[in-house]
């Protein structure tokens, strides 16, 4: 693929941010949750006698607190809380650890990170009978799911029918073909986006670039979409290496979309700003409502034995949507009544 | 409530917008009240608690949980309850109900909520999935993870506005929950409080879903 014209420089938005906020989502680079601040001591409420322990197996900045907060409120009148921290340093030996004092009825698994280290432990004790987890904020958590032994969860990545029902409810123009580039390691996803999608009555069409792809090919991409698809918008995935950084993000997204007219979709609300302006609406996961989903997916495997397998990896339920309303009302159309149904409206 | 100080009135109420909208505006509707409007139900019973305000706008069913009674009750079209439904995906969920999967806002705790939604089906063996906002209940349709929706019958419109999939009800003989009413808690701020609520304009009382309010 060639580039069709110079690219012009006009990125504002502050990339590091961004990539720090992807860490924190779901991506197939770093889930620590570097990059965000570790707060306040955790407290456990005070045991409860005679109730199962669920054990809380987590990074400690502030998305993942806000997870549990939720989370604990709900459950801490049923269940035990004993909440472990998971930083760079923890091993195996920490986690197996804290597993033998606690003896949980049921594990929570926050991040990619802590899912791997409960694999690794899973793996140095085979024939050991696992306690359930519960996987959250976690990147491709149905495939991390599947290479553990009785795991269920919910997945991190807001499920692209979800971002499209939000913008049809923002924007006057019509959506019913929505455009997409992905990496092969998102296949899989795509595939069941689309067919999520298709009950919506939106067609996802979507295009495969390879891992490695660059700016120009990925603008090739967009404009290929755009022109001889004529999809009604664009999905940017979650992937770290289609947003490599700010130069990368104009020459690509910037340069295609602000001809092409066409309202972006993403997952992180830093691409959503009026004054460098890029994407029309971010959809995130509702973090608070996260955990509360986490908690009545724990009340359902205790009333049902605890056998997990019967529990297949739920999607989220719940977002939250930053909008560009600057970039709506110029070239889209503000729906009536739509600021009733947007989190955050910026202009 | 201090001397001078305003009325603090706690809002807890699923409607069609977001807390944050309906706190804005009736911050501007109620200037001699100190209003905050919760989106979760577990913030506003920890704020019941801690901060005991001087008033509540809730649903019949919270406020009773609470030990609460109505001072002012809302009304629309002459009525001060409505009917919930029951919504699924292209066909009525008919039949038998027992071990059905049903969605619903969370509005009582959890088995404040199973009891409320058994209730309203009269049947007791269902599988509740409460979710936090009103519009979460589609998601639970688009994902097959419910077999059916319980909700106010005023809310289908705005679910029927965001979604293609093909929505069919079944009407719950005798499923009529109470609208929204204000319970005065603190004696002192009640006739600031019932003066407030009933100068509301007509905009915001549709927003609250009510056309008029009356003592009960």
């Amino acid at each position: 693929m060639t580039s069709r014209r110079a690219p012009t420089r006009t990125m504002s938005v502050p990339l590091g941010a961004l990539l720090a906020l992807l860490a924190g989502c779901a991506t197939t680079g770093n889930e620590s949750g570097a990059g965000t601040p570790a707060v306040a001591q955790i407290v456990d409420p005070p045991a409860r006698s005679g109730a199962p322990t669920v054990l809380i197996a987590m990074p400690s900045s502030p998305i993942f607190l806000e997870v549990r907060k939720s989370l604990v409120s709900e459950v801490q009148k049923t269940f035990s809380i004993h909440t472990f921290v998971v930083g760079p340093e923890t091993t195996v030996a920490d986690l197996a650890s804290t597993i033998k004092a606690v003896a949980p009825a049921c594990l929570v698994l926050m991040n990619n990170a802590t899912t791997n280290l409960y694999r690794q432990y899973q793996a140095a004790n085979p024939a050991a009978v696992m306690p359930p987890a519960v996987v959250l904020m976690t990147a491709f958590a149905e495939e991390v799911q599947a290479r553990l032994r009785r795991a269920t969860g919910i997945a991190y990545e807001v499920p692209g029918v979800t971002a499209f029902v939000n913008l049809r409810s923002v924007i006057r123009a019509p959506i019913g073909r929505v455009g997409v580039v992905y990496r092969p390691a998102f296949r899989k996803f795509v595939e069941r986006e689309t067919a999520l999608a298709a009950k919506e009555h939106v067609e996802l069409v979507s295009v495969s670039v390879p891992n490695d792809v660059t700016a120009a090919e990925l603008r090739d991409a967009l404009h290929d979409l755009a022109q001889k698809s004529h999809v009604d918008a664009v999905w940017m995935l979650n992937d770290n290496a289609l947003v490599r950084g700010p130069e990368f993000v104009d020459d690509a997204w910037r340069l295609e979309l602000s001809e092409a007219k066409l309202p972006l979709i993403v997952g992180v609300p830093n691409l959503v700003d009026p004054i460098s302006p890029l994407a029309t609406l971010a959809v995130v996961p509702d973090h608070e409502a996260l955990g509360f989903q986490a908690a009545n997916l724990l009340f359902e495997l205790s009333e049902n034995d605890w056998k997990v397998e019967r529990f297949p990896l739920e999607l989220p339920l719940s977002v939250r949507t930053v909008v560009d309303l600057k970039l709506v009302r110029a070239n889209f159309g503000l729906r009536p009544d739509a600021l009733k149904h947007i989190d955050k409206a910026l202009e | 409530m201090a001397q001078n100080a305003k009325p603090v009135v706690h809002v807890f109420l699923q409607l069609d917008a977001k807390s944050s909208v309906i706190e804005k505006t009736l911050r501007q509707q109620l200037p001699e009240l100190n209003v905050t409007v919760f989106g979760r139900l577990r913030d506003f019973e920890e704020r019941l608690t801690a901060a005991h305000p001087d008033a509540v706008l809730s649903i019949g069913p919270i406020l009773q949980q609470h030990g609460q009674t109505a001072t002012l009750q809302g009304y629309r079209g002459g009525k001060s309850v409505e009917p919930y439904v029951l919504a699924a995906v292209n066909q009525p969920l008919t039949g038998p109900l027992a071990g059905k999967t049903i969605g619903v806002v969370e509005l009582l705790g959890r088995e404040g909520t199973q009891a409320f939604v058994s209730g309203l089906l009269k049947e007791p063996s269902l599988k509740i999935k409460r979710v936090a906002k009103i519009e979460d209940l589609l998601s639970l349709l688009e994902f097959s993870a419910a077999d059916g929706i319980v909700l106010p019958s005023s809310m289908l419109g705005m679910l029927l506005e965001r979604t293609r999939l093909v929505i069919k009800t079944r009407e719950l003989p005798g499923a009529l929950v109470g609208l929204p009413a204000v319970a005065v808690l603190n004696p002192a701020a009640r006739e600031i409080v019932v003066r407030s609520f009933q100068q509301l304009d007509a905009p915001t009382k549709h927003l609250l879903g009510i056309d008029s309010w009356r003592a009960p």
